[in-house]
């Protein structure tokens, strides 16, 4: 989870590198440590560090892992014989090591031999039938190759052993949502929420696709679970505060005919249309018009 | 930072000195057989003296108190890790031009 502090010493350490301001061991640990796919910076400034001896040389032990994630921003950037160096230096200074061979496989599935990688990934799992990350590999060529069906068959099976990997649930979730199976992907965004109720962008994510389902239920509960965005970041999500004051126009739309019951539901619509004035006003004034607008035929057409 | 920490050594300091006073008060009562009901007033006082220098440098000499709710400015998540363990490698990023200086020293 990248918080706002991360984000902002990321951007910043991101555009002293870029400016030859040096720091770039800290930037790649820092990418290394949030999980950010950010390939080619990696691959540039990795690559100054490994060039040099001297730089190489103090970073010690720590050598090993910048190859590994220079290796796989090497295939990320399609520069093959990079990540082929790479991992050959590798397998000169760990022989025996799975951690390598996995790398092998990957740059097989990079260079596009699905059997020859799927055959290494089988090997390896031969040795190894517990390996979390060799299954989610197995999962990704299935996409890669364009099988989705395939993809969500393995990936159900995978979740039936390791049922707490959270990544794993969110990318079944993301699937759902491509192939537009929306029950389903509501099914793995609650278990997300369940397993991490203080991400608030899973809560999101629930409450777009609760929306997107439709009917008077799910956007009662799409509105109860922006609003708990909402509270858990602050109040700083725009996209929370936009669904907020969608969800209420549906549903005051959805209920037009049915009987008048008094909602209290505008309070939270109109707390958040000016919530949004007021941050348009401050980030991008020229848009406020329009901003304006749309929130007033919001609220008429309700 | 220095004046903290001399003030918390201070602080110690006095409540030692009040310990040792109630203990020297304690033998004082033993001999002519009273019973010890408390320390007297001007240790008490001290104590507290004691109490407030040493919170006060507790509070300061360790530095900047960083934030806990997860919904203030800079605790609040902006975005989730991308998923690395099922990234996959034919994007459209295979289209743009290799640049040709990178390679890899040996």
């Amino acid at each position: 989870m990248v918080t706002k502090t991360e984000e902002n010493q990321l951007n910043r350490l991101e555009s002293q590198v870029d400016n030859a301001g040096g720091g770039a061991w800290e930037y790649l640990c820092l990418v290394r440590k949030l999980k950010l796919r950010r390939s080619d910076k990696v691959l540039k400034h990795g690559l100054s560090i490994l060039n040099n001896p001297s730089k190489r040389s103090a970073l010690g032990p720590e050598e090993w892992t910048l190859y590994e994630q220079v290796a796989v921003a090497a295939m990320d950037c399609q520069s093959l014989d990079v990540a082929k160096d790479c991992i050959k230096v590798l397998r000169k200074k760990f022989p025996d090591s799975k951690r390598v061979g996995r790398l092998e496989a990957l740059l097989l599935e990079a260079k596009g031999s699905w059997e020859l990688a799927d055959k290494a990934y089988s090997s390896l799992l031969e040795d190894n039938p517990l390996d979390q990350t060799i299954h989610k590999r197995r999962v990704a060529m299935a996409k890669a190759q364009g099988n989705i069906p395939g993809a969500i068959e393995w990936l159900n099976k995978y979740l039936e052993i390791f049922m707490a990997d959270h990544d794993a649930w969110r990318e079944l979730a993301e699937i759902y949502v491509s192939l537009q199976m929306y029950k389903q992907a509501a099914f793995c965004y609650e278990e997300l929420i369940l397993s991490q109720p203080t991400v608030p962008l899973y809560h999101l994510a629930y409450a777009d696709v609760l929306y997107t389902l439709g009917g008077l239920e799910n956007l009662q509960t799409a509105k109860k679970y922006y609003t708990s965005t909402i509270d858990l970041t602050g109040g700083k999500n725009t996209r929370a505060l936009f669904g907020v004051c969608l969800c209420t126009s549906a549903i005051t739309q959805v209920t037009k005919g049915k009987s008048k019951e008094e909602k209290e539901g505008s309070q939270v619509q109109s707390l958040a249309a000016k919530v949004l004035e007021k941050d348009y006003k401050q980030r991008a004034p020229d848009k406020l018009p329009q901003l304006t607008t749309a929130l007033k035929s919001l609220t008429l057409s309700s | 930072m220095a004046l903290g920490f001399a003030i918390g050594v201070f602080g110690v300091l006095i409540l030692f000195h009040a310990a040792y006073s109630t203990v020297q008060y304690r033998g004082l009562l033993k001999i002519t057989e009273e019973e010890f009901s408390g320390p007297p007033f001007n240790v008490v006082t001290e104590l507290s003296l004691g109490l407030v220098l040493c919170m006060w440098a507790a509070l300061t000499v360790p530095g900047k108190f960083l934030s806990i709710h997860p919904d203030s400015e800079e605790n609040r998540i902006v975005s989730l890790p991308a998923n690395l363990d099922f990234m996959i490698f034919n994007h459209r990023g295979k289209v743009f031009p290799v640049e040709m200086d990178l390679k890899l020293k040996q």
